[in-house]
């Protein structure tokens, strides 16, 4: 992608959503390397630790969960990652096609989203493992507890309905957070790429996506007290060997990844395996909300790239323009309707199903981010 | 009248001292190391700015010279009113063209509906760094993250590009960083005109150029300066100069200030449903 259209990107900032659905998860792969490939360049930093700096793309075109059609299949040949990868493409380009020719959709009145803005990624993971999800060995994330599809269910019912106030809308819409920037950070419908910088005693992460950082102290610490929550969490690091390993708690109720909740442990590992080439692994513990924890892994890739300013709240236009739209329904006597849930939620569970899910699922243990 | 003691006393030593000096030759200067601090350094041998670190006052609520007032939210009583303080606008008063100075005023006048602050949008510099938040400098070797709590907001201050331009204005602007001595100076251009320098109406235009300087004067303490220019604006270049302070509370760390949520009724309260709104 062109700089000038990443800074077109930037600069029009808009109410943006929760993409993650239509995110199917990517990065620019490092290039069919063999897994575990290490640098013989010294990556320290001068003051002797790994040296994780740099701008990285965690763009990917593989799939958080295995697709169904791989089953039991754990990698591709490279043969298959071709294909996979065309037809990505295919799509990719069938799509600018379409946004180029102006072919109004859902997508461009709701979201004003169109496939010149949208950036996911179109190169498959250099494993080959057919999902991000590395544990549970079936790729698939763990089924979700009574707790988890409740909340699912309840965001449905208050994003599928004229809002009152922005309260009413998904936090991303609101640039509370965003979509794809976590933590977890995962591969979404664009902004998929942050910068590192490190000083003794601290790493920092700036992510692209509502232009957020994360200071993280790498001698650890103690977490903030449990009734502080915060929309990212509160970031231990520490080094284990050349990997910085990160601890986050105190989420707020609100916060969510893929079914989580506010007590969610999340543990992120980052090892720079070369130059262009930085692992990201995370497990996700949150036995309030799933069956089992589960972990990802993932190679970020170094991009020259710039680090825009996204500026998602002062360019909120969408968010004006919902709430003067809902007066004027409520002015006409509109039915509340459907019509408000984001394009990208509508392909997922309807609440009737999440309920129906729900009271089938197990209760979940009730207990505080314990194993 | 004791006054007038020390002023005639003085003036007389300053007399006396004169005549000294022209009839002997200039004594060796004071040792530079007895009152000088010796700033600390990076491993990268650069003077370290890395910290969290906070400007005390009420430059926030106006950069100039100001009584106490009542604020817009009588609701929070003693707690909502508007704190007096010293100006630290060099010479006092910010040089404004005429324009510009009722425009102020104007802004003054309906700076709750106005002030982009009010609304959490990104301060831009140097109001982000006497917000009444702290920020931390993540000082590497190219580079200096430094992260607001105020909104969280972020701006890279590069050591490594001088000379390049931003390709498009931004609420942070660009920061171009660099060493002169002990002294960090950060230019900041290309920021967007929608910032103010505090709450009471202290404006600029697309054409602000700012030039910071952060010098460490103790072990938790810097001296900052900027110095404004905007030929838009401003018949002259003006300079704010206040100390900046070490957080050093156990467990200081930059925490969430995310304000939208505060201020989503200050941005959208127009738009809710009218009983929403009483």
């Amino acid at each position: 992608m062109t700089h000038r259209k990443k800074a077109s990107r930037a600069f029009a900032a808009i109410g943006l959503a929760a993409l993650t659905a239509l995110a199917t998860q990517a990065s620019e792969a490092q290039g069919g390397e063999a897994e575990g490939a290490t640098s013989t360049v010294p990556l320290k930093t001068s003051w002797d630790v790994p040296n994780l700096q740099g701008t990285w793309d965690f763009r990917t075109a593989t799939r958080l969960n295995r697709p169904s059609q791989f089953k039991d299949k754990e990698f591709l040949t490279e043969e298959e990652v071709a294909e996979w990868e065309e037809r990505v493409a295919e799509d990719h380009q069938a799509a600018l096609e379409r946004s180029a020719a102006d072919e109004p959709s859902q997508g461009d009145v709701d979201g004003g989203y169109d496939f010149i803005f949208i950036d996911v990624g179109t190169k498959y993971e250099g494993t080959r493992r057919t999902s991000l999800i590395v544990d549970p060995p079936d790729g698939r994330m763990p089924a979700r507890t009574r707790y988890s599809l409740m909340r699912a269910a309840e965001n449905r019912e208050d994003w599928e309905h004229r809002p009152i106030t922005p309260a009413d809308r998904p936090p991303a819409t609101r640039c509370l957070v965003g979509f794809n920037s976590g933590p977890p950070m995962s591969s979404g419908a664009y902004n998929n790429n942050m910068r590192i910088v490190q000083s003794p005693g601290y790493v920092a992460i700036l992510n692209e996506m509502v232009n957020d950082h994360r200071v993280i102290a790498t001698n650890g610490g103690e977490h903030l007290s449990d009734n502080v929550r915060l929309w990212k969490g509160d970031s231990r690091g520490r080094w284990e060997g050349d990997t910085l390993v990160v601890e986050t708690t105190n989420f707020t109720p609100h916060t969510s990844f893929n079914g989580s909740g506010p007590n969610m442990h999340l543990t992120e590992r980052f090892t720079r395996m070369d130059v262009d080439t930085l692992r990201y692994e995370y497990t996700i513990d949150d036995p309030e909300s799933f069956e089992a924890p589960w972990s990802t892994q993932q190679d970020m890739r170094r991009t020259d790239d710039e680090i825009y300013e996204y500026a998602c709240h002062e360019g909120n236009r969408a968010m004006h323009l919902m709430l003067a739209g809902a007066r004027k329904e409520e002015r006409e006597g509109k039915p509340d309707g459907e019509g408000w849930l984001p394009t990208w939620y509508r392909g997922l569970p309807k609440k009737q199903d999440l309920l129906a899910a729900a009271e089938a699922a197990e209760e979940g243990e009730g207990g505080e981010g314990e194993e | 009248m004791l006054n007038w003691i020390a002023r005639t006393v003085g003036a007389a030593a300053a007399v006396l001292l004169l005549a000294t000096a022209c009839e002997t030759p200039a004594p060796p200067p004071p040792e530079p190391e007895s009152n000088v601090y010796a700033v600390p350094k990076t491993p990268d041998g650069d003077p370290d700015f890395n910290g969290i670190w906070q400007a005390l006052g009420s430059a926030h609520w106006d950069l100039e010279d100001h009584a106490a007032r009542q604020g817009p939210a009588p609701l929070l009583g003693a707690l909502g009113a508007i704190p007096a303080g010293r100006s630290v606008v060099e010479d006092g008063t910010i040089p404004y063209q005429d324009w510009a100075l009722a425009k102020r005023a104007e802004n003054l006048a309906d700076w709750v509906r106005l002030d982009p602050a009010v609304k959490c949008f990104m301060p831009g510099i140097p109001r982000a760094t006497y917000m009444p938040f702290p920020f931390q400098f993540v000082q590497s070797t190219d580079v200096i993250l430094a992260a607001y709590e105020f909104t969280s907001s972020t701006r890279m201050i590069y050591l490594d590009r001088p000379g390049t331009e931003a390709e498009l204005p931004s609420w942070m602007g660009h920061s171009l960083g660099r060493f002169e001595g002990d002294q960090l100076v950060v230019e900041v251009t290309a920021q967007v005109p929608e910032t103010w320098f505090d709450s009471s109406g202290n404006f600029h235009s697309e054409e602000l150029k700012v030039v910071e300087r952060y010098t460490r004067t103790g072990p938790d303490t810097l001296h900052y300066e900027a110095t404004m220019e905007d030929p838009k604006v401003f018949t002259r270049p003006w300079k704010i100069a206040m100390p900046l302070y070490r957080r050093l509370e156990p467990g200081a760390q930059i925490l969430e200030y995310k304000c939208i949520e505060f201020a989503e009724y200050a941005t959208y309260g127009h738009l809710y449903p009218q009983d929403e709104n009483e």
